[in-house]
């Protein structure tokens, strides 16, 4: 959503009054691709059934919740999809889906049109088919989400593309970017490649250096006080917290003294029941088959505890000098670090290239001051001699 | 003018103290409704006439029949021009 006057009101009301304004469910952790980055497991451990996901929804209603995701896995997947939506519907969410959209034909993007399902967010890695399949592991999948794409377009549906970007594909996204361009859609490029939720780190291989990521931090595109767009064509820029108000689209000043929205206005919800305050903080605060998702919501002492932090009370980047070129995210810091109050190695080198690029003279991150280290080492060329990577 | 407004049934939305804020997801638009415009929006259920949601109005907030007409009658047309309320068949009887 785009920042408005009145949607900032809104976020700042929820945010005040802890809403679950914004909710992300996974309906399932199966899939039909196995992409090489992803982080999930994607055996069926007895994922909810259509009844008790009615329910969870019946109380996520009656908390207040507005903005439902709907995601997995690969959520054509559950042969119940259309009968859930159909639910959330009636129960006047305002309902997003996001998917790779392989099982997606002309009569389910139909279907998606006619139950008011307001976006459809498709993951594309490269407009080159032998990147792109070579990431998902599934031959002809490009060819396949980008005539989704097209069939959901001609419903008038809402479509967007996230390009999480990894070693495999970082030459590709000024394709990606034509891509979008051309099917006249708006893009988000997500630099975050998180460890696997039992833990392993190993596929934090595939992320690229920080110094590899100077063209696109650098490219003006992401910046829009230097391009004149139309709002709902402006790209984006994850670089750390999936969970935070920029990410999920919703921008506001409501955030200013807390870490993201989780356990503020926003959860997860796993398809298994299990609450956290994001898809990207294990924190673990209960689970919906067991008790009420409000007594969770309102009384878990570990979302209350997630609720209780304050930037300005972190205990190394509070006094950070750069601290608002970081897009530090609590759950990586927990994940990574195993401090959710923690400072990580990747947002400080982060904020070190974007605070250079800001004209910041050797900046250097709290964290790097207090372990002596020096800030990540590169020359940021000026503005107007970008490296042109390949498509 | 409708004479039985409803809630366009496209819309998400919800009420939080009191106020209504509306999404559409065909043009990912937000609305959010004052105290008045809530309180119509609530009673626009396709049933009560314009007449009758006036009345509603006149007793919640104590005002006199006529004014609360007119109030009702220019925020209804001001949703339904948004098209956030829409053109529903009076109930007979």
């Amino acid at each position: 959503m785009p920042s408005t006057p009145v949607m900032d009101r809104w976020i700042r009301r929820t945010v005040e009054r802890h809403l679950p304004w914004n909710v992300h469910l996974d309906l399932t952790y199966r899939c039909n691709e196995r992409c090489i980055h992803c982080y999930l497991d994607h055996e069926d451990y007895g994922e909810m059934t259509t009844l008790e996901i009615e329910c969870v929804l019946r109380q996520l209603a009656e908390a207040g919740t507005l903005f439902l995701t709907l995601s997995g896995g690969e959520i054509f997947l559950r042969q119940d999809l259309f009968e859930l939506i159909a639910y959330a519907r009636r129960l006047l969410f305002d309902v997003s889906v996001k998917t790779n959209a392989l099982l997606v034909d002309a009569e389910k993007a139909r279907r998606l049109q006619e139950l008011g399902v307001r976006g459809v967010q498709i993951s594309i890695y490269s407009a080159d088919p032998e990147v792109h399949d070579s990431i998902t592991k599934v031959r002809g999948s490009l060819a396949r989400s980008l005539a989704a794409i097209r069939l959901l377009q001609g419903q008038g549906l809402h479509v967007k593309i996230a390009c999480p970007l990894m070693t495999h594909n970082l030459a590709a996204y000024r394709g990606v970017q034509a891509l979008a361009e051309e099917l006249r859609i708006p893009y988000i490029l997500d630099l975050t490649i998180t460890p696997k939720m039992d833990g392993d780190t190993s596929i934090l291989s595939l992320r690229n250096p920080s110094q590899d990521l100077l063209p696109i931090l650098q490219d003006p595109i992401f910046n829009p006080k230097s391009c004149d767009r139309d709002d709902v064509f402006q790209p984006s820029l994850a670089t750390g917290a999936t969970g935070s108000s920029s990410a999920s689209g919703l921008e506001s000043h409501a955030y200013d003294d807390i870490p993201c929205s989780a356990g503020h206005n926003s959860c997860y919800i796993s398809p298994y029941g299990d609450v956290f305050p994001c898809v990207q903080m294990p924190v673990a605060t209960g689970n919906v088959r067991r008790e009420r998702f409000e007594e969770i919501w309102y009384h878990s002492n570990e979302m209350n505890r997630v609720r209780g932090v304050r930037e300005s009370q972190l205990p190394v980047c509070s006094s950070c000098t750069i601290r608002s070129h970081c897009e530090r995210c609590p759950g990586l810091a927990q994940m990574e670090g195993g401090d959710l109050l923690g400072a990580y190695e990747r947002a400080c080198e982060l904020a070190e290239l974007k605070a250079r690029i800001a004209g910041v003279e050797d900046p250097v991150s709290a964290l790097h001051v207090k372990n002596g280290r020096d800030a990540v080492s590169c020359k940021v060329p000026p503005l107007n001699v970008l490296p042109q990577a390949s498509a | 003018m409708i004479e039985s407004p409803a809630r366009n049934p496209s819309l998400a939305w919800r009420e939080v103290d009191g106020e209504i804020v509306i999404i559409s997801p065909e043009d990912s638009q937000v609305h959010e409704l004052n105290e008045t415009a809530s309180l119509i929006w609530k009673y626009a259920d396709g049933i009560r006439s314009c007449d009758e949601i006036a009345a509603e109005l006149a007793a919640e907030f104590d005002v006199a029949l006529e004014a609360a007409r007119a109030d009702a009658a220019e925020l209804i047309e001001a949703l339904e021009e948004k098209r956030l309320l829409l053109v529903a068949a009076p109930v007979a009887g």
